[in-house]
């Protein structure tokens, strides 16, 4: 009977775009406590990195951003991260988020493509 | 001249006939997604398979849709060996880096693995890596052994 087999429980959508002329495969999905972002051109996933809302006893919450796999340091990174978290916080969310970015380049035009069409198809 | 449709819906009728499963495979651009669950013992087990062109990334749920802990295997040169490491979640446990391993092994390409399978379950680890496996050489995504190794 269809009805023992469990429902895949996660939510995740995978897309494709150009940006700046490269190809950028996106795939999100959504754990129980985490968003799970992958943004590859290269064909791999690249650099992961981890970020996490802290609640403080202060009203803003704070957030921790860190490359945990691949280039650590990369401030351009670091930012997508940073911005990606806290949209999800504003959202209303409090999971955390893994990102992985497997990019060409680390340019500016290059990252806030990938940040828009993340929260283009946010899952959050 | 219209002599470029007839392959064109060859083409189609081909991909679409080799994606019809019971399973969801999605696929977007360079990226192929495999989701399927089992049930082994009342205990639920969930897979995601994400393949890209030099990696995959797959993700095990035991009942829950954590992620879990996460680990990176790549093959190291110069001799092959595999190489394990624990991303995320701390390495207190290795539920899921011996199946990590074993995947680099078998599709000879770099893991992520992220699997909420709980410590001390060696036989939900052996039978979610059995039906990985399974997955894995149905979708073909794991390469050929040479003939008379063992594993």
């Amino acid at each position: 009977m269809d009805s023992s087999v469990p429902r895949f429980p996660v939510t995740y959508k995978s897309l494709s775009l150009d940006i700046k002329g490269n190809k950028t495969d996106v795939v999100l999905c959504s754990y129980d406590d985490h968003f799970l972002v992958i943004a590859t051109q290269i064909g791999a996933m690249g650099t992961i990195l981890h970020a996490r809302k802290e609640e403080g006893v202060s009203i803003e919450p704070t957030f921790n951003v860190s490359a945990v796999f691949g280039k650590r340091d990369e401030p351009m990174l670091l930012a997508c991260a940073r911005q990606l978290i806290q949209h999800i916080s504003i959202s209303g969310s409090s999971r955390s988020l893994v990102i992985s970015l497997g990019l060409k380049d680390h340019s500016a035009e290059t990252l806030k493509g990938v940040v828009s069409a993340v929260i283009e198809n946010r899952l959050w | 001249m219209a002599r470029e449709e007839p392959d064109v819906e060859a083409l189609n009728e081909a991909i679409s006939s080799a994606l019809v499963s019971n399973d969801e495979v999605k696929e977007g651009g360079g990226v192929q997604i495999t989701c399927f669950s089992e049930v082994v013992n009342d205990v639920a087990l969930h897979f995601q398979i994400l393949r890209l062109p030099k990696q995959i990334y797959v993700w095990i749920g035991c009942d829950s849709a954590k992620l879990g802990r996460i680990y990176a295997a790549a093959p190291t040169r110069p001799k092959d060996m595999i190489s394990v490491t624990s991303i995320l979640g701390g390495a207190s446990d290795n539920t899921g880096a011996g199946i990590a391993r074993r995947l680099v092994l078998k599709t000879g390409l770099n893991i992520i693995l992220a699997c909420n399978i709980p410590k001390n379950s060696p036989m939900l680890e052996a039978e979610a890596e059995k039906m990985l496996v399974q997955k894995l050489i149905q979708l073909g995504y794991t390469r050929a052994k040479a003939e008379g190794s063992s594993s």
